[in-house]
């Protein structure tokens, strides 16, 4: 990894010194070996402070976010999940692709320095597990879908047996025993909306949950304002979600995002086919139920 | 000393429950945090009180989440108040650390100083008892000793406890503390303990000067990097065990309804958002930095302590690794440019 580190900090470098960018985004080193956070390099200086390494997990693509209303040209290291989160960027239309200078880097799998942090911290007195984290033991997309330049070896899916596995299981539950798993489920909900804001997909300048006239969802901490907001959410990211699993990994009472948003993977794959969401870019191209087509074959809406 | 032994600690929990709900930190399932003793399920939960601490404070139990106010009735033009909900049943928070206890004290401050009494937290405490559990070993992420909390004789507790291997022992420090303690007179023994050595912080933090130093840095270059990888989620205000903020809503069915409030956090937009539609706090940058500013300068300011406690907990979970040990670093370190 010190290799990748070494040739993504000298890529941002020369970009810089040609003048090709004005930032590029990364991740850097905190004071503590498990902090690796994200990174804005803002002239060749910078550079040295990038780095590539097993706690890189963060998907940099959300960082793109707050360049969205600017002209800045950004460079951008992306893991395989990362640069999902850039094609669904460019379908949504928030940063155009000329803007972008992607190097890929296809992705080993990552530890989370959540849990490390937690481990480190002493509230809990369990130690967790220090491999790597669920969402990469779970990952179908190790490697970059887009990129302007690819560093290092090409790696292999990680994911294991039947993905949807879980997913069929709560299938198979009774409705009234669904809802119950569910409405327990989202119990513990605080609603600090870091999986919102963590999720690259959840792209809206405003977001429905923060719409007061009218207010659709309430900030109650119920079970029906928790799960109007769960499901109101996840439901939106049908055919948008990429799968990097940030929400889960960085929920801070444990609830299982990723077990709503693979069934909406699940659903979305059965009724409408095609490629997953962020998986590849065609120009111009929409994900599902994003069109409004005036001779729509189903008579709802 | 008085010496409530650990063999007795669940029957003192079930004696304290009898006529108050009882907070009391706790694993329970994947939730770490303080929840009701009766809720406490055996072989599935587990007791927290010989950890450092759990990740949710026990500031719900005199701010709970969401707290029905009162109730309307419409009439015509008319609006009546149906019942109003101001909730005295009496409550016990059971071994808080002395940072948590400092943030109960930092939200007395607020809402029970200065010409104003919030009614609905005043009635929450007036029924509400704090046996705080002394702590004698920081963890690798906590500063209260630098934010004015003193772990081993933490200000505003009613009993503090101190863990002291088989047993805990019991200090009375107010006289709602003799009162719980009468509940439980005939659990606690008469003995001698020995208390544990007093461990060295590991964080190293200097506040000193942080809040003065801070009133010229408003439009300090510092904000824009440090801000920089904050999402603004919400997540390091409700773990936090002084954060207070509230909004006040509303929910009607036809004509009648109640008015509650929730927990609010400076990370979001729509919380300074404008009733004509501005917002001066619109980019992550500003509610960054207000929430800083409001932990670090505001507070101490207003009140003369700081509302950070050195808890440490928003270190822990911040998903992007903001560090409010760094952030004072980072002040102490700044150039200021007159």
């Amino acid at each position: 990894m010190k290799e990748i580190t070494n040739k993504v900090q000298a890529i941002a470098a020369k970009l810089f010194e040609e003048g090709k960018i004005d930032v590029f985004l990364a991740w850097e080193k905190g004071e503590l070996n498990f902090k690796t956070k994200s990174y804005v390099a803002r002239n060749a200086l910078d550079v040295k402070n990038i780095v590539f390494d097993e706690y890189s997990i963060y998907n940099v693509s959300n960082s793109l976010l707050k360049f969205r209303d600017s002209h800045e040209r950004i460079g951008i290291a992306v893991k395989g999940c990362d640069s999902r989160g850039i094609v669904r960027l460019l379908e949504d239309l928030q940063i155009k692709r000329d803007r972008l200078y992607i190097v890929g880097i296809p992705c080993p799998g990552m530890k989370d320095p959540l849990a490390a942090a937690r481990n480190h911290g002493g509230f809990s007195k369990k130690q967790e597990e220090d491999g790597l984290a669920k969402k990469c033991l779970d990952c179908i997309q190790p490697n970059p879908v887009i990129y302007d330049e690819l560093v290092g070896p090409e790696q292999s899916p990680r994911q294991q047996g039947d993905r949807f596995a879980r997913v069929k299981e709560i299938e198979q539950m009774s409705a009234d025993e669904r809802y119950k798993f569910w409405e327990d489920t989202f119990s513990t909900c605080i609603r600090c909306y870091a999986c919102r804001q963590v999720c690259v997909a959840c792209d809206c300048r405003t977001c429905i949950f923060d719409e007061m006239k009218p207010q659709w969802v309430g900030r109650e901490n119920s079970s029906t304002d928790n799960m109007m907001y769960h499901l109101v959410k996840h439901s939106h990211m049908a055919g948008r979600c990429i799968e990097c699993g940030e929400c889960e990994r960085v929920c801070p009472v444990n609830i299982p995002l990723m077990l709503l948003n693979r069934k909406l993977i699940k659903d979305v794959g059965t009724l409408f086919g095609g490629p997953e969401a962020g998986m590849q870019y065609v120009e111009g191209s929409k994900p599902p139920l994003s069109v409004y087509r005036e001779n729509d074959p189903d008579s709802f809406l | 000393m008085k010496v409530l032994s650990k063999a007795k600690l669940e029957a003192a929990l079930n004696k304290l429950s009898d006529r108050n709900e009882v907070f009391v930190p706790m694993q329970k399932g994947q939730q770490s945090g303080y929840f009701t003793w009766k809720s406490f399920e055996n072989g599935q939960d587990e007791l927290m009180l010989d950890a450092l601490n759990v990740y949710q404070s026990p500031k719900n139990a005199v701010l709970p989440q969401t707290e029905k106010m009162y109730s309307i009735k419409s009439q015509g033009v008319e609006v009546n108040i149906d019942q109003t909900y101001e909730d005295a049943h009496p409550t016990i928070i059971f071994g808080a650390r002395g940072c948590d206890v400092k943030g109960i004290i930092a939200m007395d401050d607020v809402f029970l100083t200065r010409g104003y009494e919030d009614s609905f937290y005043k009635a929450r405490r007036s029924g509400n008892t704090i046996i705080a559990n002394a702590c004698y070993e920081p963890g690798a992420n906590c500063f209260c000793n630098a934010m004015e909390v003193n772990s081993l004789e933490p200000v505003g507790a009613d009993v503090i406890l101190r863990d002291a291997g088989d047993g805990y022992v019991w200090e009375v420090k107010s006289d709602k503390g003799e009162a719980v303690t009468a509940l439980i007179a005939d659990l606690l023994e008469e003995k001698e303990a020995k208390l544990p050595e007093v461990k060295p912080f590991i964080q190293k933090v200097d506040y000193s000067g942080v809040a003065e130093k801070l009133k010229s840095m408003f439009d300090h270059p510092l904000w824009d990097k440090l801000s920089q990888p904050c999402i603004n989620c919400g997540m390091c205000t409700y773990v936090c065990p002084s954060c207070y903020c509230f909004d006040i809503q509303v929910k009607m069915w036809g004509e009648e309804g109640y008015r509650f409030r929730a927990w609010d956090s400076c990370m979001f937009e729509e919380y300074s958002r404008e009733a004509g539609g501005g917002n001066p706090r619109g980019a992550s940058k500003e509610r960054f930095r207000q929430r800083f500013l409001h932990k670090l300068e505001f507070f101490k300011e207003r009140y003369g302590t700081p509302l950070c406690t050195g808890c440490g907990r928003c270190i822990i979970v911040c998903p992007t690794d903001i560090n409010i040990v760094r952030i004072i670093d980072a002040v102490k370190e700044a150039e200021i440019n007159a």
